[in-house]
């Protein structure tokens, strides 16, 4: 299949039309790409497998029911902490840190833990306001409108509009790929996180596995351009979100990038055999 | 037009573990400080004589018995020397850290093409993941072996809780730290000059003094120590409790000094680590002013388990 080749101020432009053609069927397109294959069978694998593995990182299945929520324990969001999510406007990452940060609140705690909590803060940063709003709509419909420690800004991944080292997170779930220079992302990362802050990034990723990379291939070259046809009338959006997907630098390359970017005990975890990616690292 | 991936994903189900998560293989970290600690030992010109004990075992031992030679997880005995950088990092903004070397900093990749390796986590990681650490532990009396212990140990050395979420297993990591640092506490004091004082004394007595001497370490958090057993005895966690606490009972062994014993290898490491564990858990209910109860008890075992061996050999 021929890749289209895109110029880098094209890029960004190409990038800004698809949202703002897809920001209102941005779940449905992000559930066929990744989190509706997985759907099809996590119910049955996943619940299975919960009850044998308690306690963290598991040898078997992970204890959440998407990608998201595999993120969420990754990142172990803890009361009071300013956490930054990027290009995350429509608040996946940011409403499931919130909820997460409220459970453990509410936790019979042994302490001072609970005083923290009114320091807690998240910042959704999306490029597009489109999809910021989305997000604030979706924040009103969850009855997050009365919640003080969500803000939604508007800013460049490139070049953050945030302070030197005062984020304890950051996140970037489906987002990287669409960022022209990756390098500078990982860089504006690395510099607003605190020492000891950790860096999380949630993309799709490749399958190197036999059978299922050339199944994958076909399903993602012919069946979702069709069905991004018939959801929201505009195949070429789609075609160049899949190509954009073979274009990003595999697992490996990618785990160096960010360890040029300064990052220590870089790693990366794959989900549904390479299709999403989760990787991680943490500044020092 | 759905119809194909679904029929597919029937297919891939039934094999759910190679499709679905592979997850990252941790290689050093905490837990594995025990290995480091022995391989320190060897440095020391009066253990010369001596084997790693994790790798050699008598040939002729049962595997039943042997704790130390089969590895659940496989993990390096000795430090990855520091690794020539052959790519220059580019420098930004003066970062006074290299972020592609490092002792340790081999990038392995795991089982099949799935799963991702640990990379860079040389010194300067491991160093600071043990400052918090050990912050951690001054709170552990008040807060137990829990994540915010770690998150109040984090603040305490001026890091970001964050970084508590990327210790593999947490409250067990916490453990462990605790475990190994004992352990090294148990050996400096040995080297330092406590070691010349246990000459004098018979087998039983030593024997006792050094289970003491690691007991007692334990005393200020015995209030929370039944926890601490509890996650080591959790399955993802139990290996690394067993290989350390194998470590330790070979530790004391070898300080007690099993030079010309008739005693057989396997016998006397599950015999010590048997008691070890009851006194352990005596402990824990042990309300006698100085755990007073506890060394008497100790004692007894020690001295009916040596006994016994020498009526079996008479016999």
């Amino acid at each position: 299949s021929g890749f289209k080749q895109v110029r880098e101020d094209e890029k960004s432009k190409l990038v800004g039309n698809v949202f703002s053609s897809v920001a209102s069927s941005y779940d449905v397109m992000n559930d066929l790409m990744s989190a509706g294959l997985h759907r099809l069978w996590k119910d049955r694998l996943v619940s299975g497998a919960q009850s044998i593995t308690p306690y963290g990182d598991s040898l078997f299945l992970p204890d959440s029911s998407d990608f998201f929520s595999r993120l969420i324990s990754k990142l172990n969001p803890f009361p009071g902490m300013k956490h930054l999510d990027v290009a995350g406007g429509t608040g996946d990452v940011a409403f499931r840190v919130v909820e997460r940060i409220k459970s453990v609140s509410h936790r019979a705690t042994q302490g001072t833990l609970t005083d923290m909590e009114e320091d807690t803060h998240i910042y959704v940063c999306d490029i597009n306001p489109n999809m910021l709003e989305v997000g604030k709509k979706r924040a009103a419909e969850k009855g997050y409108n009365e919640e003080q420690c969500l803000s939604w800004v508007q800013g460049d991944a490139e070049a953050l509009s945030f302070e030197d080292g005062s984020m304890d997170g950051y996140t970037i779930a489906f987002g990287i790929r669409n960022v022209t220079h990756i390098e500078k992302a990982l860089s504006e990362a690395y510099r607003v996180l605190k020492k000891g802050g950790r860096f999380l990034c949630l993309e799709l990723s490749h399958v190197d596995v036999p059978v299922f990379k050339d199944i994958y291939d076909i399903y993602s070259f012919s069946v979702i351009p069709a069905v991004g046809e018939l959801v929201a009338g505009d195949r070429q959006s789609y075609q160049y979100l899949v190509e954009s997907i073979r274009r990003f630098p595999k697992q490996e390359k990618f785990a160096q990038m960010i360890q040029e970017a300064g990052f220590e005990a870089v790693e990366y975890e794959n989900l549904v055999g390479g299709v999403v990616a989760i990787h991680s690292g943490v500044k020092l | 037009s759905l119809t194909a991936p679904i029929g597919w994903a029937n297919s891939v189900s039934t094999q759910p573990r190679h499709f679905v998560e592979h997850v990252v293989v941790r290689r050093t970290g905490p837990s594995a400080m025990a290995s480091f600690l022995v391989a320190r030992r060897l440095l020391c010109p009066a253990s010369a004589r001596r084997l790693l004990p994790c790798t050699s075992p008598p040939p002729s031992a049962p595997a039943a018995l042997c704790w130390l030679s089969t590895d659940a997880s496989p993990s390096p005995p000795l430090p990855v020397p520091p690794l020539e950088p052959t790519v220059d990092p580019p420098k930004k903004d003066g970062a006074s850290f290299s972020a592609g070397s490092g002792a340790g900093g081999a990038y392995r990749t795991g089982q099949g093409a799935a799963s991702g390796g640990r990379r860079s986590g040389g010194a300067g990681y491991e160093e600071e993941q043990q400052k918090v650490l050990r912050a951690s532990l001054l709170h552990v009396p008040r807060m137990g072996w829990s994540e915010s212990a770690m998150i109040a140990g984090a603040r305490d050395v001026a890091m970001s809780p964050a970084i508590v979420g990327a210790f593999p297993r947490k409250e067990a990591a916490l453990v462990e730290f605790f475990m190994d640092d004992c352990l090294q506490q148990l050996m400096d004091r040995i080297d330092a000059g406590e070691g010349e004082l246990l000459k004098n004394l018979m087998l039983t007595e030593r024997l006792s003094r050094l289970v003491r001497m690691r007991l007692e370490m334990q005393t200020p958090y015995i209030s929370k120590w039944p926890q601490a057993l509890s996650i080591q005895s959790q399955p993802a966690n139990v290996s690394t409790s067993l290989k350390q606490r194998a470590v330790l009972v070979d530790e004391i062994w070898h300080a007690a000094g099993d030079a010309g014993s008739d005693i057989d290898w396997y016998v006397k490491r599950t015999v010590l680590g048997g008691i070890y564990s009851a006194s352990e858990v005596y402990m824990l209910t042990d309300n006698s002013p100085e755990f007073h109860d506890t060394w008497t008890f100790v004692n007894r075992r020690i001295k009916d388990a040596l006994d016994l061996q020498k009526s079996y050999k008479e016999v």
